[in-house]
């Protein structure tokens, strides 16, 4: 029996449907069966249980010795959030530059910026690993601020001209003809208008810091361990701690995922811009 | 203060942090891998040997070869299988709608995981005793169920590729939706006024339109397999042997497990190269793409 051509519509529709979901279910399941791992109890994670007695034991033990992923947790906030502090306004008045000034080299200039992200980090790593040995930075939340800073720093400047690039420029004309100086303008005019620009900047560049590896990986060992790096600790004699490793995951996750709903409209246009090293 | 200086002054800053943390290293991991370079020894680095750390990639170390190839391969595949999925993806999100929209944000999720905790969870998974996709393929093919995934070479590459792959998808997906809703909609108009099928409209009118983006996400995605580090260590190490060993991790055992940093280096030097042609195609791309805007 031919379908008619609405019912080959809403078959077809269905069929979507159906892929759709089994894709989205591809893609979250994982996310979602570590999180089941990070409530269940020691002997419930070596089973496929779906259903089981929940525990918040795991987000406690992280937390004592010997793991203390306090110290990891309160590593990470810091260098993530002096690197957001330092970063956004030095590549504000850059962006600022690039977008209003006419100078010479400046596409060249805008090109090599975003050609440095795509400098493999182990080739960068290798100096700076030298060079902290001999300042005595390694291990240090001071050396980790100053290679993240370097890390977002062309990424941010480009996402900030973007935002900057589409904001129009009567107004600040007309304000410089009233006498206003140009970083009245920048800071009167254009920072208000900027400033949902430079929160999902900012909340791009925290993203990056926090879930930065490799440098973290060589350039620190105890003292400044943030929590990506920290996740080796539950590498125990007789195997991974699961539930731990899991529980852990979800710290690292979960801050993670709400500045990303947050900032998803420019989500995709930020990572273009090479936002991963 | 005038305009004419001031603009530099705004500018400097940024460009001086920016150069000096990426030229300079360059500059200075180009001399290291001119000299021996043992970083125990106080004196690093040593002697200025030319090119022979480059010649001892080349023709001693089948190692090095081995990380070439499995980079290489491992750059193949993961880029035609994200590149694939990805756009079935996005064509069965892009037509809208509230359920539609809604799965894109919820694709957001995996990509906001960093690739080490990716690596974590993948490792997880495969667990012979108790991984849960273990148990899924275990239970479509029988031959399947309780292997050790990561102790065999062939099946612990494609595990890493799959974790690569699922990390990678969101993402891509993401940008071809963005590519892909950039398309007038009057030409696919046109092509359905014309009675063409579903797949001639897709093959004539919407992958030529959608040509730019693709190359954007091939290349882009490219430069990231390339360098793949995070995954690698946290999911198998290189290992079993050195099997998954990408060059990246490759350079990262010679530098900081040997201590060999001239030579480890000289290797890195070998990747800066084949990144340089991918990132000029990029910046070319994109330059071009913003200029036609």
């Amino acid at each position: 029996m031919a379908l008619s051509g609405r019912q080959q519509k809403l078959f077809w529709n269905a069929v979507q449907i159906l892929l759709i979901l089994a894709f989205t279910l591809v893609m979250l399941v994982p996310i979602a069966w570590i999180a089941l791992a990070a409530f269940k109890q020691h002997v419930d994670v070596y089973q496929l249980k779906v259903f089981f007695t929940p525990t918040f034991e795991n987000f406690r033990t992280v937390f004592e010795e010997p793991y203390s992923l306090g110290d990891k947790l309160r590593n990470s906030t810091v260098v993530a959030t002096v690197t957001v502090l330092i970063t956004i306004p030095v590549a504000t008045l850059a962006a600022y530059a690039f977008s209003r000034f006419d100078m010479r080299g400046r596409t060249l200039l805008l090109v090599l910026i975003l050609a440095t992200q795509f400098v493999p980090a182990v080739v960068i790593v290798l100096p700076f690993f030298v060079m902290f040995r001999d300042l005595g930075i390694l291990d240090t939340l001071r050396g980790l601020v100053l290679v993240n800073t370097a890390i977002v720093m062309p990424f941010a400047i480009w996402m900030i001209k973007g935002f900057i690039d589409g904001i129009p420029i009567d107004t600040e004309e007309a304000a410089l003809v009233d006498g206003s100086s140009r970083l009245q303008v920048i800071g009167n005019i254009v920072l208000p208008m900027a400033a949902p620009g430079l929160v999902t900047a900012a909340i791009f560049c925290f993203i990056i810091a926090w879930n930065e590896f490799l440098f973290a990986l060589i350039l620190t060992n105890r003292d400044a361990v943030t929590l990506p790096v920290g996740l080796a600790l539950f590498k125990a004699e007789e195997g991974d701690l699961w539930n731990l490793l899991a529980a852990a995951g979800i710290i690292i996750m979960v801050p993670m995922f709400v500045l990303a709903l947050i900032i998803r409209k420019h989500f995709v246009q930020g990572m273009t811009m090479g936002a991963v090293r | 203060m005038r305009d004419r200086h001031l603009k530099y002054l705004l500018v400097a800053p940024a460009v001086l942090v920016v150069f000096a943390t990426a030229v300079w290293p360059l500059i200075e991991s180009l001399r290291y891998s001119l000299h021996a370079g043992r970083l125990s020894r106080p004196d690093f680095p040593q002697a200025f040997i030319g090119l022979e750390n480059y010649t001892w990639a080349f023709l001693e170390e089948p190692a090095f070869w081995n990380s070439v190839w499995v980079t290489l391969w491992f750059t193949v595949v993961t880029v035609a299988l994200t590149t694939a999925f990805a756009l079935a993806f996005a064509l069965l999100l892009a037509p809208g709608g509230r359920f539609r929209v809604g799965i894109q944000s919820l694709l957001i999720l995996p990509f906001a995981m960093s690739p080490a905790l990716i690596g974590v969870s993948f490792r997880f998974m495969f667990n012979p005793e108790f991984g849960l996709f273990d148990a899924f393929f275990g239970a479509l093919l029988p031959g399947l169920a309780d292997i050790s995934w990561l102790a065999d070479p062939t099946l612990a590459f494609w595990v890493v590729v799959m974790a690569d792959v699922w990390g990678w998808i969101p993402f891509l997906t993401l940008v071809l939706i963005g590519g892909l809703a950039s398309i007038p909609q009057e030409t696919l108009e046109a092509g359905r006024v014309d009675g063409a099928s579903g797949a001639r409209i897709f093959l004539d009118i919407t992958l030529p339109q959608l040509k730019p983006v693709l190359a954007v996400v091939i290349i882009l995605k490219a430069i990231f397999s390339l360098k793949t580090f995070d995954l690698v260590y946290m999911l198998t190490n290189g290992g079993p042997g050195d099997a998954t060993q990408t060059l990246s991790h490759y350079v990262y055992f010679n530098g900081f497990k040997y201590s060999n940093i001239g030579y480890s280096a000289a290797v890195a030097w070998l990747m800066v190269i084949p990144m340089v042609f991918l990132t000029y195609a990029y910046t070319r791309l994109v330059f071009a793409r913003e200029e036609s805007h």
